[in-house]
């Protein structure tokens, strides 16, 4: 590499060295070293005395009337403790994340492949399996709703209806028309998180008639909630502690094995675990939506949008979940950072047969961004113009309006971001020599043809917001305690791998000048601080960290500063020691303790939100974040093979808070990304989950993952945002998808409609 | 779980206990174990029986042991014997998979993308099976593939016999991915000089390797064996490729009315890709 790209590579050079601790240090996460080592206890380690292990039966059909479950032979079995059923739930029987809708056991119909029927505690976890096996559920198999434009004819498949939004948005003149007009059909797959560490958990019943559930959750106290709701017990009798989270890009929500754990350890008196096996994993937890997209663009000459017409249709799964808030962020966001003045945008999600979706970072926007982003390439391509700079005569900026009608108020630099990437020297062609190893499209061991292979060049840009929308209560309440010269930090902000609690430690560093900062483990005794997800927690639960920790400060430097005479603010806390601003003072923090324990807590609600209005107006979002990516992919043009050889990233991060940390974010969300756009779709033919392996589902490997260059952080502070911190996870996730296929388009003058790529939408013809 | 050291062990242990299961590398029975498909009543490990970690020479033709990993069949010494066996160990998956998964266990698990068995097929290995009481048959690879015989209880796959060939062989295997991943289609080709021959197999298409005979015969036809191998003409490389897709891929038979039924988009591809590795592979192997 040159000297100049090892420049634009570094998004640090040019700034101030780094400090060792807080606001700006690369400092390593607490549990980065055992959990590289193997020694960090996940929920799957957990043991009790006299634990008994659950398995869960599930629907082997996507779609079928329970006629009779017969539980007598399972119980028969030596060692079995317990088998239940929808008839032994004893409180609600509808649980959901947002809208209760979805049964704690099937009673009367299975609705997707995987759909938990019974569950049973033994004393060991084949007998458990086995006896799970031999519950005998008479069904009648009914024909499943697959396709999600039949969602809307069928006949519905849930007392709600097939219809769970639909949202309208009209936004500027419907009669606007353009001198250039494009259309589109575009799909999008379904993508499982497909965590490494699967599902797994252990309820312990307590003396009080509670139960504590020992998982991995991302919303412990949502989860909490949802339990004593269908255990049909107060709140606090049941406590959810969590265990380490082994990484999280969606909701480790799977309600289907989490209650009937605690309902199983409340039957049977005794500690209950369960480890899900990779095929439940697969089929328990929620999948990124499949997406239908058409779209239609109109602009003028120059390539200036004048209108979007879009139509977007999710497909949620049997049950409602999180789909509405990615309808609206699909629908708000179905233009990208683009300015439209007209746009009339359709959506909706309905409800199939298919296995359930719900929130997988980058949500809705994900598959609008792949949509509108082909859309551009089309002008490009019709009016002869060069991708980056027909994106560039449209980009947004600060102050112009979304379709929604909310004015973004924030840092927009969509422009520099665009122009960054663009401007930065592309990776150098391969020279086809024995001595120069090129590594085509199929791999070290593949059978790559040179003479085959084109290069193509593609850019995305895309968007996301930042915090729950629509009137969500983003709040989240964080205790810090000091004694003894540490700093405690509690918060029920979970870790998912997002890099919360080592940003946690370094704002407590940053505002207390104390180094030896801890991060309490999570569970419900503590006050809630909200779903980890969209990197909210580095908004909202680090500002209230912040907050809190000024508190103490004030409480810590009060009495000295009454002393002297002078304000706290005329006084510094450094390396532990506590100076005036002249110098003349001088103590330690140790000192200033005088063997006193200091707490505050203390609360971070943004600025609220408003819901859509009945045609997609209103002021919805709080921050939004942008990113631009180039993908430069290598195409072989008979193989249909792709390898992506280079991926720039420009990035709006608003503030650098742990460069390190963010540079791997980033890296993990560009992965994810091209997980979407090359490998990964669960194939659910017929409404039944094939190969729920990590050998049918390819997860991106070393070798799948291009060079990622980080060639530009825009560090312009949002001013509501504590820190001017912008979350970077999603982003990416968002936008290397479009721009992968982007560039594939390029190198083959295909369409690319579908994502992801499948071989034979990639050979030239 | 038993561990013999001796071939004549391993069958004794599998006829004394004929619910017992012959472990190698696991790569594949493993695999089945942890997803609760299969739960075998005991194991007999194979790794300790060193006859079967090697190879040795016999008349021309190498006698490998089942025992041989992916790994060891990837190295430089092993691929100047058998080229395009080496090719495939070395796509056979990550490394970990390469460690431990062996030639056997290929055999033995017969998956249709197993990438060792179009080698195999092409090269017209034949297994030598060690049966009880030191009892040993002979069965061509091909013959076990397809089904037409069958190991009996308590036998084992002892050695592969594989010709020396002493001329190109190439490997190729098209996955949807550049990271490893199981073949969507490969294609095995070796040149046969002293025989005049070339012969080819198709993976991951079928159930077992196909052989398209007729088009192996045609080129060989056209190949100055005497001169230059080298002066075939790019067209008849295309032709082979074409030739080898659409005797393996055929066109669907006309419908009952002699309407014409069209290959599906998705079968059209692959046979685009069978096409395209025949020919590179013939082209690489005259080259």
């Amino acid at each position: 590499m040159s000297s100049e790209t090892s420049t634009a590579a570094d998004p640090a050079a040019g700034r101030e060295p780094e400090p060792a601790q807080g606001i700006g240090a690369s400092l390593a996460s607490a549990e980065s070293r055992a959990k590289t080592e193997g020694t960090f206890p996940y929920a799957a380690d957990l043991w009790a005395e006299g634990l008994l292990w659950a398995a869960v039966l599930r629907s082997p059909h996507a779609h079928a009337r329970i006629v009779s479950i017969d539980t007598s032979h399972a119980l028969d079995m030596p060692g079995v403790r317990a088998v239940i059923t929808h008839e032994d739930v004893p409180g609600e029987a509808l649980h959901g994340r947002r809208t209760p809708d979805r049964p704690v056991f099937a009673s009367d119909v299975v609705r997707h492949h995987g759909e938990a029927i019974a569950a049973v505690a033994a004393d060991h976890p084949d007998t458990a399996r086995m006896a799970a096996a031999a519950v005998i559920v008479e069904y009648e198999v009914l024909e499943p709703v697959t396709d999600p434009e039949k969602a809307f004819e069928a006949e519905p498949l849930h007392p709600d209806g097939n219809l769970i939004r639909h949202i309208p948005l009209r936004h500027g003149d419907p009669a606007a028309a353009g001198e250039l007009v494009v259309e589109g059909l575009y799909r999008i797959g379904r993508q499982d998180p497909a965590p490494i560490g699967a599902e797994a958990g252990l309820a312990v019943p307590r003396p009080d008639g509670g139960v504590e559930l020992y998982i991995a959750s991302t919303d412990p106290h949502a989860d909490r909630d949802r339990a004593a709701a269908c255990y049909g017990i107060p709140p606090e009798r049941v406590k959810v502690v969590v265990t380490g989270v082994p990484g999280a890009t969606a909701d480790r929500e799977d309600a289907s094995f989490q209650l009937p754990l605690g309902l199983l350890a409340l039957r049977t008196g005794c500690p209950v675990k369960v480890t899900a096996t990779r095929e439940e994993s697969f089929l328990g937890h929620a999948h990124r939506h499949p997406t239908l997209l058409r779209y239609r663009h109109h602009a003028d000459a120059e390539g200036r949008l004048v209108k979007v017409e879009a139509q977007i249709l999710l497909d949620a799964g049997a049950y409602a979940d999180t789909s509405s808030e990615a309808l609206a962020a699909a629908v708000s966001f179905a233009c990208g950072p683009y300015v439209v003045p007209n746009a009339f945008i359709e959506g909706w999600a309905v409800r199939t047969n298919n296995p359930p979706s719900g929130h997988v970072r980058g949500e809705g926007a994900m598959q609008v961004c792949a949509a509108y982003e082909a859309q551009m390439d089309k002008i490009a391509k019709k009016l002869g113009i060069d991708p980056a700079e027909l994106r560039l005569r449209n980009a947004m900026a600060t102050g112009d309006i979304l379709p929604t009608g909310q004015t973004v108020t924030c840092p927009a630099p969509v422009a520099e971001l665009l122009a960054a990437v663009r401007d930065s020297p592309l990776p150098d062609l391969p020279k086809d020599t024995p001595e120069d190893e090129w590594l085509l499209p199929g791999g070290p061991e593949g059978a790559g043809e040179p003479a085959a292979v084109r290069r193509g060049v593609g850019y995305g840009l895309g968007m996301v917001q930042l915090l729950g929308a629509e009137g969500t209560d983003e709040v989240s309440t964080a205790t810090v305690k000091v004694h003894d010269g540490a700093a405690t930090v509690i918060c029920a902000a979970v870790e998912t791998g997002q890099g919360f609690t080592t940003l946690a430690r370094q704002i407590v560093q940053e505002t207390l000048g104390i180094d030896d900062v801890r991060v309490a483990p999570v569970d419900t005794d503590q006050p809630p601080a909200g779903p980890s997800c969209r990197g909210r927690h580095t908004w909202v639960s680090g500002g209230a960290v912040e907050r809190a920790a000024k508190m103490v400060r004030t409480q810590l430097l009060q009495p000295l500063a009454h002393k002297f005479g002078m304000s706290t603010e005329l006084l510094q806390i450094n390396d532990g020691k506590i100076t005036s601003y002249d110098g003349v003072l001088s103590t330690t923090v140790t000192e200033a303790l005088e063997g006193k324990e200091l707490w505050a807590t203390a609360q971070c609600r943004p600025h609220p939100t408003e819901p859509l209005d009945e045609s997609g107006q209103g002021d919805a979002f709080v921050g939004m974040a942008f990113c631009a990516i180039r993908a430069v992919v290598d195409v072989d043009i008979e193989m249909g093979s792709v390898r992506v050889v280079e991926l720039s990233v420009a990035q709006d991060v608003g503030r650098i808070l742990n460069p390190a940390q963010l540079k791997t974010r980033i890296e993990a969300g560009v992965t994810q990304g091209v997980g979407v756009a090359l490998t990964e779709n669960l194939r659910t033919p017929r409404g039944i989950v094939r190969h729920p392996d990590l050998t049918g589902y390819a997860l991106p490997t070393a070798l799948d993952t291009p060079d990622i260059r980080i060639v530009k952080l825009v560090e312009e502070r949002d001013v509501v945002a504590p820190f001017g911190a912008k979350a970077a996870s999603a982003v990416p996730v968002v936008t290397s998808p479009a721009a992968i296929a982007s560039a594939v388009r390029a190198a083959t003058g295909r369409p690319v409609n579908r994502l992801p790529i499948r071989p034979q939408a990639a050979v030239a013809q | 779980m038993k561990l013999p050291a001796t071939l004549d062990e391993a069958v004794a242990a599998l006829t004394a206990m004929p619910a017992a299961v012959p472990v190698a590398g696991g790569t594949d029975l493993m695999a089945s174990v942890n997803s609760g498909q299969l739960r075998p009543a005991a194991l007999v490990g194979l790794g300790r029986i060193s006859e079967i970690r090697g190879w040795q020479y016999q008349d021309g033709h190498a006698l490998l042991g089942a025992g041989l990993t992916h790994a060891r069949m990837g190295r430089p010494d092993f691929a100047a014997l058998i080229p395009a066996l080496a090719a495939a160990a070395r796509a056979a998956g990550p490394p970990q998979i390469r460690n431990a998964g062996t030639l056997g266990g290929n055999i033995a698990s017969a998956a249709p993308t197993g990438d060792a068995l179009p080698v195999l097929a092409a090269l017209e290995a034949v297994l030598i099976i060690a049966g009880p009481g030191g009892g040993r048959r002979e069965i061509p690879v091909s013959h076990l593939l397809a089904g037409m015989e069958m190991l009996r209880p308590g036998e084992l796959i002892g050695f592969v016999r594989v010709p020396l060939l002493h001329a190109p062989q190439v490997f190729l295997k098209a996955t949807g991915r550049t990271g490893p991943g199981r073949a969507t289609a490969s294609v095995a080709l070796v040149l046969d000089p002293a025989r005049r021959g070339v012969r080819c197999a198709v993976g991951a298409i079928a159930p077992m390797p196909l052989r398209p005979l007729e088009a192996e015969e045609w080129v060989a036809s056209l190949i100055d064996w005497d001169g230059g191998r080298g002066s075939l003409v790019p067209e008849a490389v295309t032709a082979f490729g074409e030739y080898v897709a659409s005797a393996c891929i055929p066109d669907q038979p006309p419908a009952a009315d002699g309407a014409e039924q069209p290959l599906s988009p998705a079968v059209l591809h692959l046979r685009r890709t069978v096409a395209a590795l025949a020919r590179r592979a013939l082209g690489r192997a005259l080259s």
